[in-house]
């Protein structure tokens, strides 16, 4: 799924997408649950113990995600 | 009725109060549950809100009913049937391994043939509810052995559904062994009906329950699923194996999805329900004889969940904290041990069954999580020549290493293709390791002089590679660890 994007089933949890940011120590991370809730996995080390986890419900990654995309500006 | 209202309520209430209590400590809910009925029943001192389990028993079946139904139906097929032989053979290993030895002991309690069945399934069937919980809590998403584990503990439910089959003509206790060769046909039989109706009646199943409304699938949906499980009863199939045949018929059909959602309130209440009935039925004074019991089956699901672990992490390449990892999270029990301990209590096998599976289920719920969160120190145990000569060179990974020297590295390519020390005094050599931080190439340690060894004990420098064609792993000598780079680096972006 695109270039860098690696999906990964989690059988009974739901798909982790593991993303690609060209640097060993700024990768993300992003399980998409079957209830809808996200965890966004950030590494920002080239550990494997992420620096940060972030459980996002399906409002809260939308906020994030409209963001993200540039597509919501509030002031 | 209104007081058995009050009693109802007011255990639920309490049952959910403890179990919430629990989750803050990090720990399972189901063992809260069974407290929450242990405490509040007959068998303690202080207020008995319930006399008897029986006053509950339809609520309770119900609970059992949609346990087993919702695992069917959010089984993924495809995902598990798509993860390949290496993840059958760990999950058949971690299975065979488990449910032997949890039969030599059922056999070595001597409480009887029934009961040693009944011991080996709630010993070996690890709790999926649990295992997930704690991935998720323990931020273990992203490791490299998350999937596996989660694929051996589905592939475990699917176990439970034969299990289930052949302990239902067992727990029936046939007078001869023609008798129990017809009781084990029906049951298997009975698996192969619902198996073809999976196969091929899932689209007529759907079109019967396929409400646009969930209000009406909801409903549809509960009716015959109960209705199922009850006529399996009849068959001499027990009520759980239908409910989970039915579930699985429901996860091929279009509305798996909403049937999913809309069941699972519905089976978290009712579970608890039927946790909370099963510790009405114990009674506490019977736990004591069977305490040393308990500690023996611990040891020993202990014992074999660590090395189910490291047979996984060889066939899929892991380092010794995946293999531990693995081993830990899998080592909870909970629900398919209390449901396989009621069936006991209802066949009328022996009573120390309840008290046993109880007192398993509330340590291992609690020693779990503790065990599984500091996995690390246990990893630090694990001699890594156990698991080296399978490491495999995984790239774009997202991780799989807590190594932290991958800073040091300097060099990642050589022309050198001898050990010099030993080209020197004329020995041979069995493999070449290139330190990564100098670009030194050395002798392996199944070599008779292990230079490489040696090297890093002279210069620190952490982190080796084999330089063996095909392989390409690297190892931290300060870590002790299988080191993978991680998604990102120089070279594997390049896809």
């Amino acid at each position: 799924m695109g270039q860098g994007v690696h999906v990964q089933e989690l059988p009974g949890i739901g798909k982790r997408f593991d993303i690609d940011l060209g640097r060993a120590e700024q990768r993300i991370s992003v399980v998409v649950r079957k209830n809808g809730s996200r965890d966004l996995y950030a590494f920002t080390t080239t550990s494997d113990e992420p620096s940060a986890v972030i459980e996002l419900n399906s409002d809260q990654a939308r906020k994030v995600a409209a963001v993200l995309t540039g597509t919501f500006f509030e002031a | 009725m209104h007081a058995e209202l009050i009693g109802l309520g007011a255990v639920v209430l309490v049952a959910g109060l403890l179990a919430r209590a629990g989750r803050r400590a990090g720990l399972p809910t189901i063992p809260f549950y069974m407290l929450a009925g242990i405490l509040l029943g007959p068998s303690t001192p202080g207020p008995v809100l319930i006399e008897h389990p029986d006053d509950i028993s339809v609520l309770a079946a119900l609970g059992l009913v949609l346990l087993l139904f919702h695992l069917g139906v959010e089984f993924p097929a495809e995902q598990v049937f798509g993860g390949g032989g290496r993840l059958f053979a760990a999950a058949g290993f971690y299975i065979a391994l488990n449910v032997t030895s949890g039969l030599i002991l059922g056999f070595t309690l001597g409480w009887g043939t029934r009961e040693a069945f009944v011991v080996a399934g709630a010993v070996g069937i690890s709790s999926s509810a649990i295992a997930t919980k704690m991935l998720i809590e323990l931020h273990r998403l992203t490791n490299a052995e998350t999937p596996v584990i989660l694929g051996i503990i589905v592939l475990e439910d699917l176990f439970l559904a034969l299990y289930l089959a052949l302990l239902s003509p067992v727990l029936a206790g046939s007078e001869s062994t023609g008798e129990f060769v017809v009781d084990l046909l029906v049951s298997f039989g009975f698996l192969a009906v619902l198996f073809v109706v999976a196969r091929y009646g899932a689209a007529a199943i759907g079109a019967l329950i396929g409400s646009r409304e969930n209000e009406l699938l909801a409903i549809l949906m509960v009716g015959l699923v109960v209705l199922v499980a009850g006529a399996s009863e009849e068959f001499g199939v027990s009520d759980a194996i239908g409910a989970l045949m039915i579930g699985l018929v429901i996860s091929r059909t279009a509305v798996k999805e909403r049937a999913e959602s809309v069941v699972l309130p519905l089976r978290d209440v009712f579970a608890a329900v039927f946790f909370i009935a099963f510790g009405l039925s114990i009674d506490v004074a019977g736990l004591g004889a069977v305490a040393g019991a308990v500690a023996v089956a611990i040891a020993i699901t202990f014992v074999a969940n660590v090395a189910a672990g490291m047979v996984t992490a060889r066939l899929f390449g892991f380092n010794q904290r995946a293999a531990v990892n693995i081993g830990l999270t899998v080592l909870g029990r909970g629900e398919f041990s209390l449901i396989l301990a009621t069936l006991a209590v209802t066949a009328g096998l022996d009573e120390r069954i309840g008290p046993f599976v109880a007192l398993y289920v509330l340590v291992l719920a609690v020693l779990a999580p503790i065990l599984a969160a500091n996995s690390g120190y246990l990893a630090r145990l694990v001699p890594g020549r156990l698991l080296r000569s399978r490491y495999r060179y995984v790239r774009a990974e997202t991780m799989s290493t807590a190594c932290t020297h991958l800073d040091q590295i300097k060099v990642t390519t050589t022309d050198v293709d001898v050990c010099a020390l030993c080209a020197e005094t004329g020995d041979d050599w069995v493999q070449l390791r290139l330190c990564l931080a100098c670009g030194y190439v050395g002798c392996c340690d199944d070599s008779p002089n292990k230079h490489t060894s040696a090297h890093h004990r002279a210069t620190r420098h952490a982190i080796v590679e084999s330089l063996e064609p095909g392989e390409g792993w690297r190892y931290c000598y300060v870590d002790e660890i299988l080191v993978r780079e991680p998604m990102g680096s120089s070279d594997s972006s390049a896809g």
